[in-house]
């Protein structure tokens, strides 16, 4: 499943823009901080046994606490590719926790009932979102900043702030706090949404529209995409897709409260953009979603088992600027190959359109 | 052109690396120490007690927390820790619940556990360090507005955010004291201030408006404290509406010399940080174990233990007579 | 009439809300608290007209929340050390401004999307600070607050300076050729390009506009309260893009004026209040906020206009 950006040349040319692509940079600059927190975070502590970044556990840890942000990811990868947006997945990421909290426990269904029920109403928030944008033509950006509130308003409300939903079955709890087969349990669940959702962007016509809208909406209705359908698509995914993240947290966390999820949109959006997929929609790739959260979940957890960073205590605040630092960096390579052409080139320079 | 960039990129940081890994591991005791965000004054006053016990004692102290609350980010840096072999952990629980599952799993692998300020579930943890239980928070805070309005009239509250347990648990402690022994009060209004001054004060001011009869504002959150004050005061209120609440003397002092807030009710959040640093390292040298009746933590003497509560004191009430005294 | 649909519909929204008030909680039109609300919005209101003309050129700026932190904390260094004032006034403007360069440079320069930029630079300033400063507040010398003025003078020289940068903006953004480039920009920018005009230098004006006005913005704050919060910008952006949009300044770029965006700010900030004064509980702010923002949108796609679906 490999999404390199399509050559129609074949020969040397092929593999050195494949090897150049933004994934594949992406994948060295992850293995190179990996490699670097694999030796400089890597310790023995004083009871004698190997502690930091080289441990198994540690692996482990990355990949279980990167799985609901990788969800988001996912989820808002078609709608980017649209040239949309969704700001209000966290905030989904809670009203769906809450409401299944409130299903299992006030209502007393049993838990996999709730389940389905609460993945149903996630959709349907998703589909509020459609309507709103496809429906009425608004802009996802205030559409989904208007749906940000509500959500999580709705969630304040229903809980009326404070009642938090705990003491679930152990059954229930495995999935977030165990591992099944080698790896933690919520790992599968996201490898099969990442699966799911790079077949549907890669593989068949449906993903192909999406590139089509972003890449131009108005070509894209010419040639007989039916648009509005499909956008409404992408909204109610991202919507499912936050609905199943709310339960892993939940399962994870073993409460649910009305500020799960809180902020989890942008660390989201940083993911998917520096995976490659551009913000205005058109172009971009699951796999590059997927390396985005590695990048940034390696770095925030490789920054914490650096001695320095501990010593200082600073591991929130370095790993916060240098996933904007990351970002940037991302981005500006990214336009880099056309400023440098620009330059090159004696005319003037045309990039400044948004 | 990119690629001979990549090589050198490449080599630098094996080069980093290096030098890094050599400066690595030392063997003190490491005691990690989660409050429940970094940026709240009160935690940085806890930090510096702490700091200061670690020096004392020998220890290496990791300071870490989420910049806002965040229970979830309280339960990935505890698993951090348990990753990084650290030898204590002691944390302000932003979630009894939810943090009692990533604790469990650090004693499960001889990490020993504590908490401090607000608990986590009995069997997540050896000992709480309690500054004052919070039915003691909430009684003096009860007890000291009654004080200063008669007993009967409205009051209102201003907290941190809806969803703050410990919040929650003193509010609790308020009303059920409030209802018991003052029925002439009545609490008219609780609004969120998100951890922020400037809102506290926008709610305090909406409070003033809302309410004409009201007698007293308590805020429990302690940058709510001085956002009220300043709201009574520039509502030219000041001394009709009292003022009282959770906070830090420095940031009060000017109001509370100035009148506007009468009473900041706290405990010596240094000395919190300082006895907990030290539970902390007596719990990993086998020094404290359960069952213990008394602690005794260098200079600042032997606190009592109920059941598994060490008990740091009770609230203190800071106002113009003493509040010179102190300075964090 | 029908050009300003969006902003009349806010307006009336905000007569509405208001009305309510007047029937169901008159005690919300005291003169004092009413001034220290809107003294209190003011900062907000300054920051707003620069979002707007940010907006208008098709861009957006989600780092003013921390920008507005980093220029508070310096001005408040600074006047803690015993700056005069009249100093630390242009300080303030100048650390916005530079802020809001490096967003420019990014943007216009580079050609990188303004979201992705200011959220990087957002959140690198939030953790800078974090770092530097860890949440300790600063206090501030009495002479400060209020400029050195009594209260309500104070007050009103504050809200006076926030109307003084809304109508002069105003009327610059209709009546001034830079003005017109901002709408020229946000309409087409190739097709200005091709006119004569640069949309270039003009966005990376706009960003350091922003920028200089939050760096006002923050010293307006400064001279209310004897403290400053380092947090205290947290949220700003969400409330001050809301308020624009809601307002309606389109997010498709080219149209949109600072009325209705005043409009949608003052609809925003009453919410809280009057949920007080109504007694309603604090919990549902949140998701009447939503609402409102969604029904202020909805009800323009209602009359089946045209919002575009670019972010």
């Amino acid at each position: 499943m490999i999404a390199g950006p399509a050559n129609t040349t074949r020969g040397r040319r092929d593999w050195k823009a494949f090897l150049l692509s933004h994934e594949m940079l992406l994948l060295y600059a992850l293995v190179g901080m990996w490699l670097f927190f694999y030796f400089a975070g890597t310790t023995t502590n004083r009871r004698g046994i190997v502690v930091g970044f080289g441990t198994l556990d540690r692996q482990f840890d990355i990949l279980r606490h990167s799985c609901e942000i990788g969800l988001l990811a996912l989820a808002l990868t078609p709608v980017i590719l649209t040239a949309g947006i969704d700001l209000s997945v966290g905030s989904l990421l809670g009203l769906c926790a809450i409401l299944f909290g409130h299903l299992w426990q006030v209502a007393g269904l049993p838990v996999p009932v709730a389940v389905v029920l609460t993945l149903a109403l996630g959709a349907v928030a998703g589909g509020l979102n459609a309507a709103l944008i496809t429906g009425l033509r608004l802009p996802p950006l205030i559409v989904t900043l208007g749906t940000y509130s509500l959500f999580r308003g709705l969630a304040e409300a229903i809980t009326r702030g404070s009642v938090t939903y705990t003491d679930f079955p152990a059954g229930f709890l495995f999935v977030g706090q165990e591992r099944w087969l080698g790896l933690p349990t919520q790992a599968w669940i996201f490898f099969l949404v990442a699966l799911g959702v790079g077949l549907l962007v890669h593989r068949t016509t449906y993903g192909r529209s999406f590139r089509a809208i972003g890449f131009s909406l108005e070509g894209a209705r010419y040639a007989g995409i039916p648009v509005a359908r499909r956008l409404a698509l992408v909204y109610i995914l991202a919507g499912l897709i936050a609905a199943i993240a709310a339960i892993i947290y939940t399962a994870r966390l073993g409460q649910a409260k009305a500020d799960a999820g809180t902020g989890y949109e942008l660390f989201a959006i940083t993911a998917v953009v520096l995976g490659g997929t551009s913000i205005f929609g058109g172009k971009g790739s699951v796999v590059g979603t997927l390396l985005g959260v590695a990048a940034i979940a390696v770095l925030k957890s490789g920054l914490a088992c650096l001695p320095v960073v501990m010593r200082m205590n600073a591991a929130e605040e370095m790993s916060g600027l240098l996933t904007g630092a990351l970002l940037l960096l991302a981005l500006t390579a990214g336009v880099a190959p056309k400023i440098l052409s620009n330059l090159r080139s004696s005319s003037p320079s045309s990039s400044s359109t948004p | 052109m990119k690629k001979p960039l990549f090589r050198l990129a490449c080599a630098a940081a094996v080069f980093l690396a290096l030098l890094t890994a050599v400066s690595a591991a030392d063997a003190k005791l490491i005691v990690a120490m989660l409050p429940k965000s970094k940026g709240n004054a009160y935690f940085i006053s806890v930090k510096a007690g702490a700091e200061k016990a670690a020096k004392e004692l020998g220890v290496q102290l990791l300071f870490d927390g989420p910049t806002d609350s965040n229970a979830a980010k309280q339960n990935e840096i505890v698993e951090n820790w348990i990753t990084l072999g650290v030898d204590v952990i002691a944390v302000a629980a932003e979630n009894k619940e939810g943090i009692s599952t990533a604790l469990r799993k650090a004693r499960r692998q001889g990490i020993k556990v504590l908490t401090y300020d607000a608990d986590a579930l009995p069997d997540a943890r050896s000992f709480f360090v309690n500054q004052a239980t919070p039915e003691g928070i909430g009684h003096s805070l009860m007890d000291e507005a009654a004080r200063l309005t008669g007993g009967e009239g409205e009051f209102a509250m201003i907290v941190a955010t809806l969803t703050a347990a410990n919040q929650r648990e003193w509010q609790k402690h308020i009303e059920a004291r409030l209802k018991e022994k003052y029925p002439k009060m009545k609490l008219v209004a609780v609004r969120p201030c998100d951890d922020l001054k400037d809102k506290a004060q926008s709610e305090a001011t909406a409070m003033l408006g809302a309410h004409p009869n009201l007698k007293l504002i308590m805020a429990i959150c302690s940058p709510a404290v001085p956002g009220a004050a300043e709201a009574v005061k520039q509502a030219g209120k000041a001394g009709k509406v009292k003022v009282i609440g959770l906070g830090l003397p420095n940031e009060n002092r000017r109001y509370v010399k100035e009148g506007v807030t009468d009473s900041v009710i706290l405990w010596n959040t240094v000395d919190l940080g300082y006895l907990t640093i030290y539970a902390g390292v007596a719990l990993a040298k086998d020094e404290l174990k359960p069952g213990a009746k008394s602690f005794t933590a260098g200079s600042l003497g032997t606190f009592a233990i109920v059941g598994d509560s060490i008990l740091l004191g009770k609230p203190f009430i800071f106002n113009r007579a003493n509040i010179d005294q102190f300075d964090f | 009439m029908k050009r300003h649909v969006r902003e009349l519909s806010v307006l009336g929204a905000l007569v509405v809300l208001l009305v309510g008030l007047a029937i169901f909680a008159p005690a919300f039109y005291q003169p004092q608290p009413l001034l220290s609300l809107l003294t209190r919005e003011a900062p907000a209101l300054v920051v707003a007209c620069g979002m707007a003309c940010v907006i208008i050129t098709r861009q957006i700026d989600i780092s003013v929340g921390s920008v507005f932190s980093v220029c508070s904390v310096c001005a408040g260094l600074l006047a803690a050390r015993g700056w005069p004032l009249p100093l630390v006034l242009p300080a303030a403007i100048a650390v916005g401004a530079l802020l809001g360069s490096i967003n420019g440079l990014l943007v216009a320069g580079l050609g990188l999307p303004s979201i992705v930029v200011t959220l990087a630079t957002m959140v690198a300033l939030r953790q800078g600070l974090n770092l530097i400063r860890q949440g300790e507040f600063v206090n501030l010398p009495e002479a400060v607050q209020w400029f050195g003025l009594s209260q309500t003078a104070g007050q009103l020289v504050l809200v006076g300076a926030a109307l003084a940068v809304l109508v002069a903006l105003s009327f610059a953004l209709r009546h001034l050729a830079a003005g017109r480039v901002i709408y020229a920009v946000g309409s087409d920018a190739e097709a200005s390009r091709l006119a004569g005009l640069r949309p270039q230098l003009a966005t990376f004006l706009v960003f350091v506009f922003v920028g200089t006005l939050t760096g006002l913005a923050a010293m307006m704050n400064l001279v209310q309260s004897p403290q400053i919060q380092p947090l205290g910008g947290a949220g700003l952006e969400l409330k001050v893009i809301a308020a624009v949009v809601v307002g309606g300044v389109a997010i498709s770029g080219g149209r949109g004026n600072l009325w209705g965006a005043s409009a949608g700010l003052l609809l925003l900030a009453c919410i809280s209040p009057a949920l007080t004064h109504l007694r309603v509980e604090a919990y549902w702010e949140k998701a009447i906020q939503g609402t409102i923002i969604i029904l202020a949108v909805a009800a323009e796609g209602l009359r089946g206009r045209r919002g575009g679906t670019r972010p």
